[in-house]
């Protein structure tokens, strides 16, 4: 027989066994990625083939990978300084604004992340190459922003809804013009989310792969340059490209979360005892 | 700045001259809204409707022209490449529906309840990062894992267990979309979970409920939206997906992502790949519709 408290023991370590191996999951393949990265073995198995930086340098010396990182610098920028602009508009507009349609603005704004980029990078090329836009990098960043706006958008948004509905106002009656309010009110409040958003945004068009594949033409940016070397022949430098892109948008997720107090946050009442019950 | 309403009894000092909502001039939510509504009218909307208009155009000389035919849809929506991609895609996307979902309650649990704040906020921190880092990195490593001469293998081999083959069918798309969306769904669970009401589970306890019974009685229903939306995220991305679909199983069998993708890319059939695409939408438009349904039912009925 099983007694009550060996019954509870025993859920609890599956809890937590279950959990440790989820975070296996998750940090495995990239883990996968980075050590085999300096693994001298021109393939990726076990044993290990000892410490090396020779793909790494393989991989710098690609004259088509540096291009395709200066590239994917360059639409990552663009989209991010775009992005955090837009998604500022929008997020302040929804937050002080009361307007017709305001509804249908909200929803027009979130919803491209929810449209399967397939789909979205297919629409997106014939689009663009019927106004003779297709093949440019600037074409993948107005195609990014579309999607990466909507993350923008929803940080900043959360931030403002900490921010007093009243200061504005305030400010007004104090004889501050409305763009004098934004300028030294509304957007010094929200400097950390617009950083965050900036972080964020870079790293959503650093990922993003299949608009950029759609769109690009034969400008490539470093995501479809490792798709299109995935597809042919197995190539030891991927795991090198791969740690580079990885270590870059770690960096930037990390950057974007350091500025925002994004924390699950509980409604009424104390706070769980993880050992009690 | 303009009066504000003409109302006499409120001395002219004491009248806000500026409401919370439109203190500002009509000018600054037109110059505001304006860039957003443009960019995503040409390029969000504008793709989309153009992707709806070229279904009926046809392809004449390897060149796509403007025209009205229904040719292209009862080529598609009648062919039996399109009815088996389809089939599979809906089968793929509802499995790992099933499992995200088996999997990302107990594990949202176990971080909403079991962890203190602090270690909660790494959890979600570390379940934010691969959310938006490469998906595509992910699936080539579990490539390398769970390959022929993989680690998997290797790891097994040296355990005695004989070579397996994992890679290449629904088990290795399994994990390679669980990757993409497990995660995601945590997440979703992990804040709502969070966020249910600790009074409402302090009074089911206090009047003698079991944790079986709190669970199934209270933290359940009360997070029930969470619960649809996470389910509806996972078949989004699931049914989407191309690149899970493309290396683990090597496109075999096509989901419809790659049968959309291979009409692309295979010449100048956009008007087909176009005819995939929409159906694709209205899918997910009524899956997301159902999803809707299954959230506000008893919401509605709970609050007369």
């Amino acid at each position: 027989m099983m007694t009550p408290r060996l019954a509870r023991g025993l859920s609890r370590t599956l809890q937590y066994g279950l959990l440790c191996l989820f975070f296996a999951f998750v940090a495995m393949p990239m883990a996968v990625i980075v050590v085999f990265s300096f693994d001298a073995n021109r393939f990726p198995s076990i044993p290990w083939g000892g410490f090396s930086l020779v793909w790494h340098e393989a991989a710098w010396a690609d004259p088509m990978i540096r291009e395709a990182f200066v590239n994917s610098i360059w639409v990552g920028l663009g989209t991010a300084v775009l992005s955090t602009a837009i998604g500022f508009a929008a997020a302040y507009l929804d937050f002080r604004h009361r307007f017709f349609g305001k509804r249908l603005f909200v929803f027009a704004v979130a919803i491209p992340p929810a449209v399967p980029t397939t789909i979205l990078g297919m629409a997106m090329l014939a689009f663009v190459s019927r106004i003779g836009l297709s093949g440019r990098l600037e074409t993948i960043v107005a195609c990014h922003v579309a999607v990466a706006s909507s993350f923008a958008m929803a940080l900043i948004r959360l931030r403002l809804g900490e921010f007093g509905r009243d200061l504005e106002p305030a400010a007004w009656n104090l004889g501050a013009s409305p763009w004098a309010g934004l300028r030294f009110v509304v957007l010094p409040f929200c400097r950390p989310a617009l950083i965050a958003a900036f972080f964020l945004s870079a790293a959503v068009s650093f990922d993003e792969y299949m608009i950029a594949w759609f769109v690009g033409g034969v400008h490539e940016t470093l995501p479809v340059r490792i798709l299109n070397q995935l597809q042919g022949q197995v190539n030891p430098k991927i795991n090198a490209i791969g740690a580079g892109v990885l270590a870059i948008s770690l960096a930037l997720v990390f950057l974007a979360r350091r500025f925002t107090n994004l924390r699950p946050e509980p409604m009424h009442g104390p706070e769980p005892r993880g050992d009690s019950a | 700045m303009p009066p504000a309403s003409p109302k006499p009894p409120i001395p002219d000092a004491f009248r806000p001259s500026a409401s919370i909502y439109s203190g500002s001039p009509a000018a600054v939510p037109v110059a505001l809204g304006l860039p957003v509504m443009a960019w995503q009218a040409v390029f969000f909307l504008a793709p989309l409707v153009f992707l709806v208009v070229i279904t009926f155009w046809q392809v004449r000389s390897f060149r796509l022209e403007p025209a009205f035919v229904l040719d292209n849809w009862t080529r598609i929506l009648w062919s039996t490449p399109f009815h088996r991609a389809l089939g599979h895609t809906l089968q793929v996307a509802a499995t790992t529906t099933v499992l995200a979902l088996l999997l990302a309650l107990p594990l949202a649990y176990t971080i909403a309840f079991r962890l203190s704040a602090r270690v909660r906020d790494l959890a979600v921190s570390l379940l934010v990062v691969p959310v938006f880092s490469s998906y595509m990195l992910r699936i080539y490593a579990w490539q390398v894992v769970l390959g022929a001469d993989g680690i998997a293998n290797a790891v097994l081999g040296a355990i005695g267990i004989p070579k397996l083959q994992l890679l290449g069918g629904a088990f290795s798309l399994q994990v390679g979309l669980l990757t993409l969306t497990l995660p995601v769904a945590v997440l979703i669970l992990v804040f709502a979970m969070v966020g249910v009401d600790r009074t409402l589970i302090e009074a089911a306890e206090n009047l003698g409920c079991r944790r079986a019974q709190v669970i199934a009685r209270v933290l359940i229903p009360s997070i029930r939206p969470a619960i649809v939306l996470a389910g509806t995220t996972t078949f989004l991305l699931a049914f989407g997906d191309y690149i899970g679909p493309l290396f683990m199983t090597g496109s075999k069998p096509p989901t419809l992502s790659i049968l959309l993708v291979d009409t692309v890319k295979s010449g100048s059939q956009w008007p087909r790949a176009s005819v995939v695409g929409v159906s694709m939408l209205v899918i997910l438009v009524l899956v997301f519709a159902l999803g809707r349904l299954a959230g506000s039912v008893r919401i509605r009925r709970r609050s007369p």
